[in-house]
């Protein structure tokens, strides 16, 4: 490069690190400490409760995959992306940045790994949703005389999968915009609860179904969303996934890590 | 080998690090002396990419530190021994690190065995380790991949006698082996006792660079610092 490289000793040599293996790194630093262990434990935990629940208090005609699978998955919509919110905050808030950013300094590339490897967790709780409800449809049908049905929708599995994919984005995303771990948990727990109510509010009833993440999502989990409801889906998902991303990276890119 | 050029940082009005200029040659440790605020931290941020200075350049062999390939194989870095997550164990911490640099089964265990933490210790979250403990885990970490380059920022501290009597047996092999090590410290018997090349550094600005027989003469190492600090010094400051 510069007329002084033959005097420098030695020579710099090797590849960049490739991607694969910072989501390797970044996937292992999501299962590696007490507090992801933790939340993983309660998730698996709140699906374990939401199945056993389920074969308790629903009628037996109501006993089906589909049904129990809507219960197993509603646990883990306010706890999913907490795994993505801790991924994107431990480098500030526990400083180990200075490791990070040290080994690996293009920061962005870390932080996609990051956003990889919480959608890489997120796709395996959606998995172990699907087969905690399918053991509780098993004991349903041995033991408390269940419909049974496996009946499920492709549509169904499909928004299941993107709900997870949103709280994940939405996760990482607030953590990395907010870097500080209880602001960007309160934002993703109170806002979608916020915003339900701000709909009773006339002048905000038009705008609110654009932003409502949560109202967003239902339609596409229900199936077969109209052409409305996909623009609604997609533009919330903007303004909680992508704008929150996109400041998130450009923040993190700059700032210094002390 | 490292070169800073000119490396200034400000924070709000405030000038961190005005110009600073000196350079850390291979086979030698170069000492970053200077009191507490002095800006030997941030420049040494800037060295490694984690600040960016508002002007002025760092290279490290040949590089800006960003454009080095898997720059932990290069060059060891030990900033801040506290920066570690307190739920994670120290193995787990060296494991992500060699996970992160390619490195093959063993480099834990070997890291591990240089800096003399047991088995046992590196089994425990390093929300309970010393600072002293901290300090090995750190260094552990920047001797991971048999770098040529060591950057330490106060190294010594938390460390026990026969921990600071290590580091600087430490890295006086590193220099003696080829190796280029840039280590500060605010005390001066830290420099005295091991610096091939000094940088004294205070308010910002580098005071006096050079040998330690050029800076030391016939006096201490403490006239120096003083002479060099005091701005009745001959040279350097204003370079």
């Amino acid at each position: 490069m510069t007329a002084l490289q033959g005097v420098r000793a030695p020579v710099l040599e090797g590849t960049r690190t490739p991607f694969l293996r910072l989501v390797r790194v970044e996937l292992r630093k999501q299962l590696d400490t007490r507090a992801s262990r933790w939340i993983l434990a309660v998730i698996a935990l709140v699906t374990l409760a939401a199945a056993a629940l389920s074969l308790w208090i629903l009628e037996p005609a109501g006993l089906t995959f589909r049904t129990l699978s809507d219960m197993t998955s509603a646990g883990w919509g306010m706890l999913l992306p907490v795994i993505g919110v801790l991924a994107a905050t431990s480098e500030w808030t526990q400083r180990t940045g200075l490791q990070t950013f040290v080994l690996e300094p293009r920061r962005t590339l870390v932080n996609l790994a990051k956003l990889v490897s919480a959608l890489l967790v997120g796709l395996a709780m959606a998995a172990a949703t699907f087969a905690a409800a399918a053991i509780a449809n098993l004991v349903g049908i041995a033991a408390f005389d269940g419909d049974g049905s496996w009946a499920l929708e492709p549509t169904y599995v499909v928004g299941i999968l993107a709900s997870m994919a949103v709280y994940v984005a939405m996760g990482v995303g607030l953590g990395l915009s907010l870097l500080s771990t209880p602001l960007a948990i309160v934002a993703f727990i109170v806002l979608p609860i916020v915003f339900p109510t701000l709909a009773l509010v006339p002048w905000l009833a038009d705008i609110v179904p654009w932003v409502d993440i949560g109202g967003a999502l239902l339609p596409i989990i229900e199936g077969s969303p109209s052409g409305e409801e996909w623009a609604r889906f997609a533009v919330s998902a903007a303004a909680w996934c992508a704008l929150p991303l996109a400041i998130g990276l450009w923040r993190t890119a700059r700032r210094e890590v002390a | 080998m490292i070169e800073a050029r000119a490396l200034t940082k400000r924070y709000g009005s405030a000038l961190a690090v005005d110009s600073v200029s000196f350079t850390a040659k291979p086979y030698r440790v170069t000492g970053f002396l200077g009191p507490n605020g002095a800006g030997k931290s941030t420049t040494m941020r800037m060295l490694v990419g984690l600040a960016r200075p508002d002007s002025g350049e760092a290279r490290i062999l040949g590089a800006p530190f960003v454009d080095v390939p898997n720059p932990g194989r290069h060059v060891g870095v030990l900033l801040d021994a506290s920066a570690s997550h307190a739920g994670r164990t120290g193995r787990e911490t060296l494991a992500l690190a060699a996970l992160t640099m390619g490195l093959g089964p063993g480099a834990v265990d070997r890291a591990l065995d240089r800096v003399g933490l047991s088995r046992k210790e590196a089994a425990r979250r390093t929300g309970g380790y010393s600072l002293g403990m901290r300090q090995r885990l750190g260094i552990a970490s920047a001797l991971l991949a048999d770098p040529s380059v060591l950057i330490l920022d106060e190294p010594a501290n938390g460390l026990d006698p026969s921990g600071i009597r290590w580091i600087r047996t430490l890295v006086r092999e590193f220099a003696d082996d080829g190796g280029t090590v840039l280590l500060s410290s605010h005390l001066l018997q830290e420099i005295d006792a091991v610096a091939d090349d000094i940088v004294i550094m205070g308010g910002g600005r580098v005071h006096a660079h050079g040998s330690r027989a050029e800076l030391v003469g016939e006096g201490s190492l403490e006239d120096a610092f003083f002479a060099a600090t005091s701005g009745l010094s001959r040279d350097g400051a204003d370079a």
